[in-house]
């Protein structure tokens, strides 16, 4: 048996909270890659933010060594987000497998995103091995499950193991299965060098850290490397694996997946996606198959004291090492001043970045509220694309506007299929299909504007069915829409923070609802301030903050004269924070609570 | 510095009761004795002692409520230890249910030439909800008895803010108190403090106070009133007859010297303020609170307490001290709109926007 024969690459893929990252603790504690005593639940999650929400964001590969049938084989796992938000990331790190482990909840069967995740394997032409989870459960029904997976995945599932990763039933056999099923990497240690990247994140001290799956040749320290895409060239000053911890080794070869640095000081050079090849025995074909991902949920990002600008860019540079798919631009705001335009895979993907920038950067943010990115058609025969309300040029301008459409699948227990026909009419879709999988499961499909999805349909969905509908998406190009944009003018000054793109037929109670949201929590100021929404010159709602009337009128002698200083002190402080709108104050809030109107009614 | 005129304010730190919304430094106790042994003490020992003082203030606390005799023991001292100005004012706080024709006759006798009644309203209702010991009908006797003793320059304080006062109610009363020829008027907003008996009470039924804009109209309608009446708002909250302008308080105003004996008083001399204990003990025990007053603190007065005034503050004196306001956004949008104004390099606010000052200052704050 040769080295490569004693290798698998696989990934872990599910529907998210069916288990995904308990069975890879469990493998790693069954192949003793760490002690148990040493384990902190859900292991490769290893961000704080991930394991608070129960979703993995970070891709942590790990290498077990394994005894079977007396052998050692080592598998490399690599752990995937499970979010529909993050399926480029998946994908990513599918290329550096040859197999998947499909688990399935064995009471809530498939879902959205088991069937999203199942069919990115299949496209990546990955061995598929179904995995049912949760037996444990009293509500389990596994034998249903295996073939609701071979009916709707269309996956052999009637000898998938029946486990239970949280108290470790049959776990084992997973391990077993992996060995048998799985195909061991193909490749040339020989060849010319031929590297993955598929991930990256900074270390401190190190630099950039690529994480490769090495598909031919072979890299170690003192190696000239050449990446093919940025024709960098480095000298590799470490490699290694994960144990999951990083631990340094003389080599990778062709099969191997692990780590390369460089010492490579400037984030851009590492184009994840990328393939690391010798800089002086070049292989001449990169690496297929790693497109350049496309947010598609847009928003500003400003800090609340104008002065940490240089901080943001710092964070948002250091965030982007480890997250390829982010994306930003400097940005100028009126009202918010320097900032920057970033772009998403989706709104949880949004909300990640903006959590980790105030957490691990501790940086005070406002963001301006989430918008999609459009076609405007000018009459003069120009076509831009444009994600900044504020770039839409006048009316007068513009021949049509496209907006981006997605193909949606609801997956829900039939008593729903009302709800979410409703929901889905309310936010303009179009009824595509309705399939009965089985006796409790519908699908839905409608197109729907991308723009609609990102306003509020998560949560709606969510309440409407009790939490029992999944919903996947995928872009389905563009089509052309009655879209105007709504400006919001506060004492006749418009606000460009403030400004959004919506349909025409939902202007009006939008900009009504906004208008009535500031009027909460702008404060009083010293004279009467009227809050208009309008659609270029047509004002469509309008609402009036009144006057301040009174402060605190105090007595003020001599021993009040420190004691109200200080109070004014204070004051003056707080209203740092606002932010100047002509001559109105307004408070950071401001421009987030809009993002959440719904949220009151 | 050294030969300018001192303001002497004495703490008399006791009250027969608490009312609701008080959190001043007052008890209702029996320390008396060994409080003015102390308080002459603090008099005597004064590193100041012989500069020259133009005005005294007594307040409290209740100081009608201690007996006479400690009231001109104190003056004695003072009088014996700084050179007390013949036409200094002398000014002494009452309540009107402690303040017997006996009393006021010797506190003339002394030397007191102003007498502030703790009126707070003319009708019965707002007082007992105030937890004040009089009714309308004592405080009007009060003032009758003052001016029958002798007294010239009566000031009473009313506040604004109780359930059921209105515009007319409020009016009624600064109408009924200028009959009986008081000639300076204090009026504040009632403040909800916290660990006062009232803020108890409106945590439980927040409903019940008037809210903000029913104080404001209560509030500028007095001013209007006062202001037929020849009624002057030298201050936010001070409202004087011609020349009857409250001096000591001026002195705090105007950023002057001014010395605080007893317990919780407070001295301002130069960039150095003392604040004594706020509790007997401290207070026997001499503990006080030093600030040294910076110069941004000094700039930082001069607008706030010059803003509070008709007299506002001079733009070249905190130029001087390392502030230049005109180059401050806000200082020149409120003189476009016409709520700060220019006379002479004095800045002054407007007096219709005196209500919202807080708003104003924390703007032109350096």
């Amino acid at each position: 048996m040769n080295r490569l024969d004693k290798i698998r690459n696989f990934c872990i893929v599910a529907h998210i909270d069916h288990g995904k990252s308990t069975l890879a603790d469990r493998l790693i504690e069954l192949t003793g890659s760490l002690a148990k005593r040493d384990m902190q639940a859900q292991l490769l999650d290893s961000m704080e933010l991930e394991r608070e929400r129960g979703i993995t964001i970070k891709l942590t590969p790990t290498r077990m060594l394994y005894d079977f049938e007396g052998e050692t084989y080592t598998l490399n796992l690599i752990d995937t987000p499970g979010h529909v938000d993050f399926t480029y990331e998946v994908s990513r790190s599918l290329a550096a497998c040859e197999g998947a482990i499909l688990i399935v909840d064995a009471s809530q069967g498939v879902e959205a995103q088991t069937l999203a995740n199942a069919y990115l394997a299949v496209d990546n032409n990955l061995e598929i091995l179904p995995v049912i989870n949760k037996i444990d459960l009293p509500s389990a029904r596994p034998e249903e499950v295996k073939k609701e997976i071979e009916d709707i995945v269309g996956v052999p599932a009637m000898h998938a193991p029946c486990i239970s990763a949280k108290d470790g039933t049959n776990v084992k056999d997973v391990l077993e299965m992996i060995i048998k099923e799985f195909p061991s990497p193909k490749g040339d240690e020989n060849a010319k060098l031929k590297c993955l990247i598929f991930d990256s994140y900074y270390d401190n001290f190190k630099g950039a850290i690529c994480l490769i799956r090495v598909f031919d040749g072979e890299v170690k320290v003192g190696d000239k490397i050449k990446m093919m895409q940025t024709g960098k060239t480095f000298d590799v000053t470490e490699v290694g694996i994960f144990t999951p911890s990083a631990r340094a080794v003389d080599m990778l070869s062709a099969g191997d997946v692990g780590y390369l640095a460089g010492s490579i000081k400037t984030i851009s050079d590492v184009a994840v996606g990328d393939t690391i090849t010798n800089a002086l025995d070049p292989t001449e074909m990169p690496l297929e198959g790693y497109k350049k991902v496309q947010p598609v949920v847009f928003c500003g990002i400003f800090t609340v004291d104008g002065a940490k600008y240089n901080d943001l860019k710092d964070a948002l540079e250091k965030l982007k090492l480890n997250d390829a798919s982010l994306e930003y631009q400097p940005e100028v705001s009126e009202a918010l001043g320097f900032g920057f335009r970033c772009g998403f895979l989706g709104l949880l993907h949004l909300e990640i970045i903006t959590e980790r920038i105030e957490r691990e950067f501790n940086l005070d943010i406002i963001t301006t509220a989430p918008g999609v990115f459009y076609n405007v058609y000018k009459t003069n025969g120009e076509m831009l694309v444009i994600s900044n309300p504020s770039d839409l040029p006048s009316q007068v301008e513009i021949d049509y506007i496209e907006e981006p459409i997605v193909k949606a699948s609801m997956y829900t227990p039939p008593e729903y299929v009302g709800a979410i026909m409703e929901l889905c009419q309310d936010k303009r879709g179009v009824y595509k299909d309705l399939t009965y999988l089985d006796k409790t499961r519908v699908r839905v499909d409608y197109t729907l504007p991308l723009g609609e999805i990102i306003y509020d349909f998560f949560d709606s969905l969510k309440s409407r069915t009790k939490g029992y509908a999944s919903f996947d998406y995928e872009m389905a190009g563009f089509e052309q829409s009655d879209l105007v944009r709504v400006d919001i003018l506060l004492n006749g000054d418009k606000c460009d923070a403030l400004s959004l793109i919506v349909h025409k037929d939902k202007a009006y109670t939008r900009g009504r609802a906004i208008a009535e949201k500031l009027k909460k929590i702008i404060p009083r100021q010293l004279f009467e301030v009227p809050i208009q929404a309008a659609i270029g010159n047509k004002i469509i709602a309008r609402e009036t903050i009144s006057a301040m009337r009174k402060d605190v009128l105090a007595k003020c002698y001599g021993g009040d004269i420190s004691r109200k200083r200080k109070l004014l002190e204070k004051q003056k402080e707080g209203k740092k924070k606002m932010r100047q709108i002509g001559s109105v104050e307004i408070p950071s809030e401001a421009f987030m609570s809009i993002l959440k109107l719904d949220d009151d009614k | 510095m050294k030969n300018k005129t001192l303001g002497i304010y004495v703490h008399i730190p006791f009250c027969e009761s608490k009312c609701t919304y008080c959190d001043f430094a007052s008890f209702v106790c029996e320390e008396k004795e060994k409080y003015f042994v102390f308080l002459k003490d603090e008099i005597e020992k004064s590193e100041h002692k012989g500069r020259a003082v133009d005005t005294i203030y007594i307040g409290g606390g209740t100081p009608s409520s201690v007996e006479p005799k400690y009231i001109i023991q104190i003056l004695q001292t003072i009088k014996s230890n700084f050179q007390v100005s013949k036409n200094a004012e002398i000014t002494i706080e009452c309540n009107p249910n402690s303040a017997t024709v006996e009393k006021l006759a010797s506190y003339l006798n002394s030397g007191v030439n102003r007498i502030s009644f703790g009126v707070q309203s003319l009708q019965d209702g707002v007082l007992k909800f105030a937890g004040r010991r009089h009714t309308a009908k004592e405080a009007i006797a009060a003032i009758e008895n003052a001016k029958t003793v002798g007294f010239k320059n009566i000031s009473a304080d009313l506040i604004i803010g109780f359930p059921n006062q209105t515009k007319t109610s409020v009016c009624q009363d600064a109408k009924k108190l200028i009959s009986l020829g008081i000639t300076h008027i204090s009026t504040y907003m009632l403040q909800v403090e916290e660990g006062t008996l009232l803020y108890k009470i409106v945590k439980e039924n927040p409903s019940l106070l008037p809210n903000d804009d029913v104080c404001s109209e209560i509030f500028q309608e007095l001013v209007s009133f006062l202001e037929q009446n020849a009624f002057c708002q030298y201050e936010v909250s001070n409202f004087s007859k011609p020349n009857f302008e409250s001096r000591h308080n001026l002195k705090y105003w105007s950023g002057q010297d001014y010395l605080g004996f007893g317990l919780s008083a407070t001295s301002t001399i130069g960039n150095k303020r003392f604040t004594n204990a706020k509790t007997f003990e401290g207070y026997f025990n001499g503990e006080r609170e030093v600030e040294i007053l910076g110069n941004r603190e000094k700039i930082e007065e001069k607008i706030m307490l010059g803003l509070r005034c008709r007299l506002g503050f001079n733009i070249e004196e905190i130029k001087t001290l390392g502030y230049d306001i005109s180059s401050n956004k806000s200082f020149q949008e409120f003189i476009k709109k016409d709520i700060l104004k220019i006379q002479n390099k004095n800045v002054f606010l407007s007096s219709k926007y005196y209500i919202v000052n807080n708003q104003i200052i924390s703007s032109l704050l350096p």
